[in-house]
């Protein structure tokens, strides 16, 4: 894929590394030349000089073809009118934005962009970990689902995944054996002790669940 | 009329201003706050210390009831976000934007500004008809510059001299508005004269904008 990122900071860099060594082609774009030298020396793609909301830049980075455009800048405003640039000028079909402040992101992802929220994301996250050790309500943005982990409780050893899910609240979706390995059980896989069990949980049902499990 | 302005430099201070002086109620936004308590002191407008962009602030400032808003600040991003903030969450019915470099006039227009102003692109032409032809003269774009309001300047050897106002034959989609004549201004009628010396100042298309100077002044280059 060809892919164009504006931005050569941190996540910027991290994701042009990634992608490169992945084999993709890869384009940087940053105001700063010295920024480029966060890159390493497995990056094989191309770095362009400018600022990235001028459509001549874009240009000279290719955006015409890209198939993919990440506006990682750590200014919320430059990846908000760069992405709209590439989204409404150049037509890039697929288009990414970093958005720190949560209420932009709220706001851009009701216009329809393809917003990450990096404050939020992370606040979640450790929230996560502080308040909670078999929840994660991260992972799924719309902050309606969380993923659960916890270990088969005593009274669940020999029963069927089925008899553990509750239609429209939460549903298994793997377990991990305590032998290791993970597998994707169907409903009637019978779980035994020291088996993890991975599920999908509506944010709104934890309590009960945690309370059905005893945890 | 209640009109927000964001950005308190010299363009914000500006209008804000000027629409103090006609009557308008102005709220005026300045990200920094030395700055927004020194224009406090000179300007008879509600100034408020904040980000411009941050959806708070404009509706802790008051958008709510603003009519109009216009984005003034130096830099292009800032600019065209407040003005989308404004117009599609808290439905401004008209946003203005500077527009401080040339390169971003097109996302400007394309992607939902009502009136994207680029200073620099209008003193450029400007300029440019002043230093290539003294003769005539844009006066003011419509329609995001489809329709203009041109001057021309009649030569004693012009085309046109000592003809009357019914013998002329504009070229499509435009008209002559009037007709002036030292100090005094003609609303011309049919049996209208113009003599050398007289300007004209005419309406038209902006496509037909050479094929009219070309009429009224003979071939331009």
């Amino acid at each position: 894929m060809y892919i164009v990122i504006l931005g050569c900071g941190r996540v910027g860099a991290e994701l042009a590394n990634l992608l490169s060594v992945e084999g993709h082609d890869v384009v940087v774009v940053d105001k700063h030349p010295e920024s480029f030298s966060r890159l390493g020396d497995a990056f094989n793609g191309l770095t362009v000089v400018g600022n990235g909301v001028f459509t001549l830049v874009l240009q000279d980075a290719g955006i015409e073809r890209a198939d993919i455009f990440c506006s990682l800048t750590n200014s919320d405003n430059i990846n908000i009118m760069a992405s709209q640039v590439a989204r409404g000028i150049f037509k890039v079909k697929r288009v990414i934005s970093l958005i720190y402040d949560p209420r932009k992101a709220v706001f851009y992802k009701s216009l329809g962009l393809d917003v990450l929220n990096e404050t939020g994301l992370f606040a979640s996250m450790i929230r996560d970990k502080i308040t909670d050790k078999i929840l994660s309500g991260y992972l799924i943005e719309t902050n309606e689902l969380g993923v659960m982990e916890f270990p088969v409780p005593e009274e669940f050893f020999g029963k069927r995944v089925e008899e553990m899910s509750v239609a429209h609240e939460f549903n298994i979706t793997a377990i991990r054996y305590v032998t290791g390995g993970v597998f994707i059980p169907d409903a009637k896989t019978v779980v035994a002790k020291g088996d993890v069990v991975l599920g999908v949980v509506r944010m709104r049902s934890v309590d009960k669940i945690k309370k059905m499990f005893k945890l | 009329m209640q009109i927000m302005v964001i950005g308190g430099g010299r363009v914000g201070i500006f209008i804000a201003k000027r629409l103090r002086k006609e009557q308008h109620a102005v709220i005026l936004v300045e990200k920094d706050q030395k700055t927004a308590t020194e224009i406090a002191t000179t300007i008879d407008a509600l100034v408020i210390c904040g980000d411009g962009c941050d959806p708070m602030v404009l509706e802790q400032a008051g958008i709510e009831r603003a009519d109009v808003f216009v984005a003034a600040t130096g830099r292009d991003e800032d600019n065209f976000v407040c003005c989308q903030i404004a117009k599609e969450q808290f439905k401004v019915s008209r946003t203005i934007a500077r527009v401080n470099d040339p390169e971003n006039e097109k996302a400007f227009n394309e992607l939902g500004i009502d009136v994207p102003v680029g200073a620099t692109v209008i003193l450029g032409k400007i300029i440019e008809e002043e230093a290539s032809f003294m003769d005539f003269m844009n006066l003011y774009s419509f329609e995001k510059g489809k329709l203009a309001l041109i001057r021309v300047d009649l030569p004693d050897n012009a085309p046109v001299v000592n003809k009357q106002v019914m013998e002329l034959q504009l070229p499509p989609q435009s008209v002559l508005v009037s007709i002036v004549r030292g100090n005094e201004v003609i609303i011309p009628k049919g049996d209208t004269v113009l003599l050398p010396n007289d300007y004209v100042i005419a309406l038209t298309l902006l496509e037909n904008k050479k094929q009219l100077l070309n009429y009224f002044i003979g071939e331009v280059s």
